[in-house]
């Protein structure tokens, strides 16, 4: 990666992150914490850090975008302003999601085969599992209230993995499922700073370099879309339409 | 002799993600709207959410398309109009979202349009009309009477206090069994049925005022469809064709009425060329359109109805407003902001959603 110049952001929590990375080195990086106000502080913010170095958007190689999961609003934020950006200046956009940067981010005691849970709303959580860099299967979700698991789209993880073993997870809730789900656990249990998702620390250097690797692989790059994981909250019409007689 | 302008339109307040490149001498180069009717089918309505997970994923693809078919880079153009408001929040602020990534990656400025101002200044577009004329506004989300006096000075004569006309036409729609949007379904129907069978309510028409209401309506269809559900287990197609000529009779009567009393007030303002314009998606429906176009030529006034694309949600509308705004010195260093609510009379009373987060429309 001689030179890519990458400009990376987040705000998929209660903050807005930004970060460029020029030639492997994370050379200049602004967090905020805030409840609201992403949509007016993240483009200044983005020009404040490329200011910084004295860097021009013309120079870019690409952008690096978090797209959670996390609140709908602040992935939507981000991602929207990934891909104006990007259509702007002819680059690409490349969506990275807080599971990969949690994978990459990730001690290497924790094995090949890692689960990544991150904690939802209320009591559900969202969960990937990865071979190396690589996921297993799509990300799902499962809920946590009560005694038990309702596993939901976790019920197709042993198929997934096969006769792979989890051999390291990170989330507090983690453990017990993995375990459940048959998991050889080490005891190599990597703990988030928190167990709510919107205290995870995305760091937009760890998205910078995960969209340098994938730039440098040279395979076609998706537009950056939300991961909502969570399907939309819509119940279909209740009220039935009347009989229509002959 | 003032310079050409070219804008780059973006829309996205409600379910259609739209984009458009307009010329300031009244040229539109390329108009792109993509609507989203199918993914809202199975809801009997549009989900906010669901619409801002589209406009996110497909406004993009609708703005390069645009450019395209426009001939013009971005770097070329003279600014970036968005909708900023009022709508639905989610789609409002990844419209803005891109714009602003647009804006900042070209140096093209932005400009913040009120979706309201590019329905209301479409009949300049389209037909160059002066200031002041009157315009209705009616469509699934609004209805409203106004005199514009210019670009950025609107005079609300009043509006609906509950719902939207396109809104009560979706409802009845969906009260009848027939599809979605409801605009055109129930004036098919309406085509084939006896508007004088039901005695449907004119809720207002007893009151001064340019105000509307359009929920009790619905609420008449149903009950007048239930009783005939209980008599006979069901509604024959002549029921139904009936039940919904009744309705846009009802809702043409109160919109013709009100038009009566919005043109007098309008008449004291003596303009010199006296006109009013229909905007919004309801102005699309023949029967409300030839009841307004009898109402005008009462009133001495020319008649104004741009061509459905135009009258429906589009991008063009809001490239435009953003012309007019960059006319009348609209200062692209003031940051935008998406905002769910935003009237365009600031003089007035808010009508909807008062409460503390201020007038929705």
């Amino acid at each position: 990666m001689a030179d890519l110049r990458l400009l990376a952001f987040d705000t998929s929590g209660p903050h807005c992150a930004a970060s460029l990375l020029i030639n492997g080195t994370n050379v200049a990086a602004a967090r905020e914490e805030m409840k609201q106000g992403q949509a007016e502080r993240l483009i200044p913010m983005l020009e404040d850090v490329m200011a910084r170095e004295g860097a021009v958007w013309e120079e870019l190689d690409a952008i690096a975008v978090g797209i959670g999961p996390g609140n709908f609003t602040g992935i939507r934020i981000a991602v929207s302003a990934a891909r104006g950006l990007a259509l702007g200046l002819g680059i690409p956009a490349i969506g990275v999601s807080t599971f990969e940067a949690v994978r990459d981010d990730a001690p290497a005691r924790l094995g090949d085969i890692v689960m990544v849970m991150l904690p939802g709303p209320r009591d559900v959580e969202y969960f990937q599992v990865f071979d190396g860099p690589d996921p297993v299967a799509a990300p799902g979700m499962l809920d946590t209230r009560g005694s038990g698991y309702s596993f939901g789209t976790a019920r197709a993880l042993p198929d997934a993995l096969g006769h792979r073993k989890i051999t390291g997870v990170t989330g507090l809730k983690a453990y017990p499922v993995a375990v459940d789900l048959g998991g050889d656990i080490p005891g190599s249990i990597s703990q988030p700073e928190s167990d709510r998702l919107e205290k995870i620390v995305v760091n937009p250097a760890t998205l910078a370099r995960i969209a340098a690797r994938r730039l440098t692989a040279g395979a076609p790059i998706p537009r950056p879309a939300p991961l909502y994981v969570r399907p939309a909250d819509a119940a279909p019409s209740s009220d039935p339409p009347p009989v229509i007689l002959p | 002799m003032t310079r050409t302008l070219t804008v780059l339109g973006i829309e996205t307040s409600c379910d259609d993600t739209a984009a458009a490149v307009v010329r300031s001498d009244r040229t539109i180069l390329a108009s792109n709207v993509a609507d989203q009717t199918a993914l809202h089918a199975a809801f009997g309505g549009v989900v906010p959410e669901i619409a801002a997970r589209a406009h996110t994923e497909k406004l993009d693809h609708a703005v390069e398309a645009a450019l395209a078919a426009s001939g013009h880079a971005l770097k070329d153009l003279d600014a970036i109009a968005v909708t900023a408001g009022p709508g639905l929040i989610g789609g409002v602020l990844s419209g803005v979202m891109l714009a602003k990534g647009l804006s900042a990656a070209s140096g093209v400025p932005l400009v913040g349009v009120n979706h309201l101002a590019g329905h209301a200044l479409t009949p300049r577009l389209t037909d160059d009309l002066a200031f002041p004329y009157l315009v209705l506004l009616a469509s699934g989300g609004h209805c409203q009477f106004l005199i514009a006096h210019g670009a950025d000075r609107f005079e609300r004569l009043g509006g609906t206090i509950d719902d939207a006309p396109g809104e009560a036409f979706d409802k009845t729609a969906r009260l009848l069994g027939l599809p979605q949007p409801g605009g055109p379904s129930v004036e098919a129907e309406a085509a084939k049925g006896d508007p004088a069978r039901f005695d449907f309510p004119r809720p207002l028409l007893n009151r001064p005022g340019c105000d509307m209401s359009f929920s009790g309506l619905k609420t008449a269809v149903l009950r007048e469809r239930d009783k005939i559900v209980s008599d006979k287990g069901g509604l024959t197609r002549q029921d139904r064709s009936d039940l919904a000529a009744g309705f846009q009779a009802a809702v043409a009567d109160v919109l013709a009425e009100k038009a009566r009393r919005a043109i007098s007030a309008y008449l004291d303002h003596a303009p010199e060329a006296p006109a009013i314009a229909v905007a919004g998606g309801v102005a699309a429906n023949r029967t409300i359109r030839a009841a307004l176009d009898r109402v005008a030529a009462d009133g001495g006034l020319r008649f104004v109805a741009p061509p459905l694309q135009l009258c429906t949600d589009n991008a063009a509308m809001i490239a435009w407003a953003g012309i007019e705004a960059l006319r009348d010195g609209y200062d692209t260093s003031e940051p935008v902001v998406a905002r769910p609510r935003w009237p365009l009379d600031r003089s007035q009373a808010p009508m909807l959603g008062s409460g503390k987060k201020g007038a929705k429309a």
